[in-house]
């Protein structure tokens, strides 16, 4: 990994691994990278909010440690978990041995009987830092997002039958929100924030490039222009740039070098992902959608 | 007035004044950020203005709301002249700061002004007038009255709350079994799990949206629905709150902080919207667009309170009750006149909505109002 020492050569980077960001981005990632702080980003659905930890992960050359958050979401998923059957093969097999009690208790809550769940990895790392992404966190219980407040400023965790654990790594945090419900002030406060939102036409077209090389400019311009035009209408589900990639992509499949009425129609179900929003988009007139042809 | 930036010597001071600047507009910054903010800038990462931005930007903010404040503070604490000042000094105004708290907002929901004090009124209230309160119809309360009701309404919905949340607690029975604590118990007896230890399913919290009429016919209730309103927040964490007239206002915020007054002062700047009639479809559609996508995500439990006299396009209201009923888990609609003897939702906007709704109840008396738990409870 080259140093990185200049928020722009972030962007450099990133475009190298195929990820578009500007300069806004490009210094809270920096700052994420050299503060040492947790990054939160929000935005609307499919805007490379998750793919950003991937890519950091592979600029800095480094695992990505991912934890899904999902409501009901507890410690015993999140942190760790203790190994009970082989527990119960301990106490087992230590039944005739002389050790007291309180011998035996520690035998059995010790590392070997630990399992690690994402965020005790994620510290417990032993060769270098990694990322920790910490995926739609606006979808668990607010118990655990006052839990990680622990994890986000001291980089510790606790575990009662062993103790505090330190980082021996500082992980790098990237944690991402839909926005669904509003994040505690506590938990923002410790992080960094950035907004991620729809890219505009050129940045779109840019990123499509970027993941599908080798596009024909002419459909690229139309699908992206369509995209666009779609966000404007008050749609159920407003398409992300993830969807224009996948209509794009399934559109080149299809051997399509150019948009018509019959492609439009075929392939819209990569791009809207609503029975509603198809009815309405199909029923509105194709070449109401102002294609470059 | 604060300090500016052509009035700091350094770098440093800089930034201190700056994070001083942004606090006294509304922007929350603390200690912490102020000092990575100074880590940022000391340990030589920022070099051009831009990043500076942009760094102070990500440490400063926490919301594209703030985002947006941020930019505008940003501009005029770094890039003003001492000498455009002059000319500027009386106009700068910034939303965000913290607004005042008015006490003649009570007067707009129908509890008239209460400044000449009503000492006179004796304040014994015995039980059967504790009763006779609870039974009588919120509109025909009067101001003295309505001071005691608030009494014991606050005292009851306290109640409701801590019931609610203890129900919650109680049906906690027969879960997985819990092999941690098992195993933890039953090393005394050499390994054999004697006891089985349960692990309770902790309860799901319900997500509850309520979206409150306070147009000029709801006049006399919603200051007791708001109320209401606060008391089912201590229960339910993620509960979003609306309020509706011509045009819709959010606040959910402003009752997290439990600061009704706050609420009151939002709808008061909304004046012009007590003289207009209620757009109940409208705002609906305004509601699911707006909101629509974030809150109504895992089907909440939604209540309307409203009495459904609408005086916009009935085809919108019909519409969006079928979207809204579909993406919620149950709604509920609460209407003030249907306590009245021979009320039959007769009115075209009730009528219209009716068909989408789960639950239709009364709320015109404190009583009824308290029978809403008994849904709550189970949904």
């Amino acid at each position: 990994m080259q140093e990185i020492k200049h928020p722009s050569s972030i962007i450099e980077i990133l475009e190298k691994h195929h990820y578009v960001a500007d300069d806004e981005f490009a210094t809270a990632l920096f700052l994420l990278l050299k503060l040492q702080k947790p990054l939160l980003i929000e935005g609307p659905p499919g805007v490379g909010k998750t793919e950003i930890a991937l890519v950091l992960s592979q600029i800095l050359e480094t695992k990505l440690i991912r934890l899904q958050c999902y409501e009901g979401l507890d410690i015993n998923a999140a942190v760790y978990e203790w190994n009970y059957q082989k527990q119960l093969l301990g106490i087992k097999l230590q039944e005739d041995s002389p050790f007291s009690i309180e011998e035996k208790e520690k035998h059995i809550f010790s590392y070997e009987y630990l399992l690690k769940r994402p965020l005790l990895q994620s510290i417990m790392e032993e060769e270098k830092a990694p990322v920790l992404l910490i995926d739609e966190l606006d979808r668990s219980d607010e118990e655990f997002e006052a839990f990680l407040l622990e994890l986000l400023s001291a980089f510790q965790l606790s575990i009662p039958e062993i103790g505090t654990i330190k980082a021996t790594h500082k992980p790098y945090v990237v944690l991402t929100s839909n926005r669904t419900r509003e994040l505690s002030d506590a938990l923002k406060r410790r992080c960094l924030y950035h907004w991620i939102d729809y890219p505009d036409m050129e940045k779109e077209m840019d990123i499509v490039r970027k993941r599908l090389p080798g596009i024909e400019q002419k459909l690229l311009e139309q699908v992206v222009s369509c995209v666009q035009q779609f966000r404007q209408q008050k749609l159920s589900k407003t398409p992300g740039v993830s969807e224009t990639i996948d209509w794009a992509e399934s559109l080149m499949v299809l051997g399509y070098r150019e948009m018509n009425a019959e492609a439009f129609k075929k392939t819209l179900g990569s791009v809207l992902k609503s029975a509603e929003d198809i009815d309405m988009i199909r029923s509105a007139d194709f070449a109401e959608f102002n294609i470059a042809t | 007035m604060k300090q500016q930036a052509f009035s700091t010597g350094s770098i440093t001071e800089g930034i201190v004044a700056f994070a001083q600047f942004s606090r006294s507009h509304g922007l929350n910054i603390g200690v912490q950020e102020t000092q990575d903010a100074l880590q940022a800038a000391s340990a030589n990462l920022i070099t051009g203005q831009q990043e500076f931005k942009h760094a102070l930007k990500a440490i400063f903010c926490t919301s594209p709301e703030e985002g947006r404040l941020y930019e505008q503070l940003f501009i005029l604490f770094w890039e003003t002249n001492p000498t455009d000042l002059r000319d500027q000094k009386n106009k700068r105004t910034i939303q965000g700061s913290v607004e005042k708290k008015t006490n003649n907002s009570l007067v707009m929901l129908g509890r008239g002004k209460s400044d000449q004090n009503s000492v006179e009124a004796k304040n014994v209230s015995g039980a059967n007038e504790t009763e006779r309160l609870k039974k009588t119809d919120l509109s025909k309360i009067n101001e003295m009255e309505a001071e005691q009701l608030e009494e014991i309404a606050r005292k009851l919905f306290r109640e409701m709350a801590v019931r609610l949340r203890r129900r919650l607690k109680e049906s906690r029975r027969n879960g997985q079994i819990n092999l941690r604590r098992t195993i933890r118990k039953s090393i005394a007896s050499g390994g054999e799990p004697l006891d089985l230890y349960r692990k309770a399913r902790s309860p799901k919290k319900q997500r509850l949206v309520v979206l409150l009429d306070v147009s000029g016919s709801m006049d006399k209730y919603s200051f007791f629905l708001l109320r209401f309103i606060c008391a089912l927040r201590e229960n339910f964490r993620q509960l979003e709150a609306f309020v509706f007239s011509t045009s819709l206002i959010k606040v959910s915020k402003a009752l997290q902080h439990n600061r009704l007054d706050l609420v009151l002062a939002a709808l008061e700047a909304q004046t012009n919207t007590w003289s207009g009639g209620t757009k109940i479809g409208a705002c609906l559609q305004e509601f699911s667009e707006r909101h629509g996508k974030q809150i109504l995500n895992g089907s909440p439990v939604v209540i309307i309170m409203s009495d459904g006299l609408d005086t916009g396009d009935i085809s919108v209201l019909g519409q969006e009750m079928v979207k809204l009923q579909r993406k919620s888990k149950r709604l509920i609609w609460l209407n003030p006149l249907k306590g009245m003897k021979g009320y039959e939702p007769l009115a075209a906007g009730m009528k219209t909505a009716l068909p989408s709704v789960n639950d239709f109840k009364s709320a015109h008396n404190l009583e009824s109002i308290l029978e809403l738990e008994n849904i709550l409870a189970d949904a």
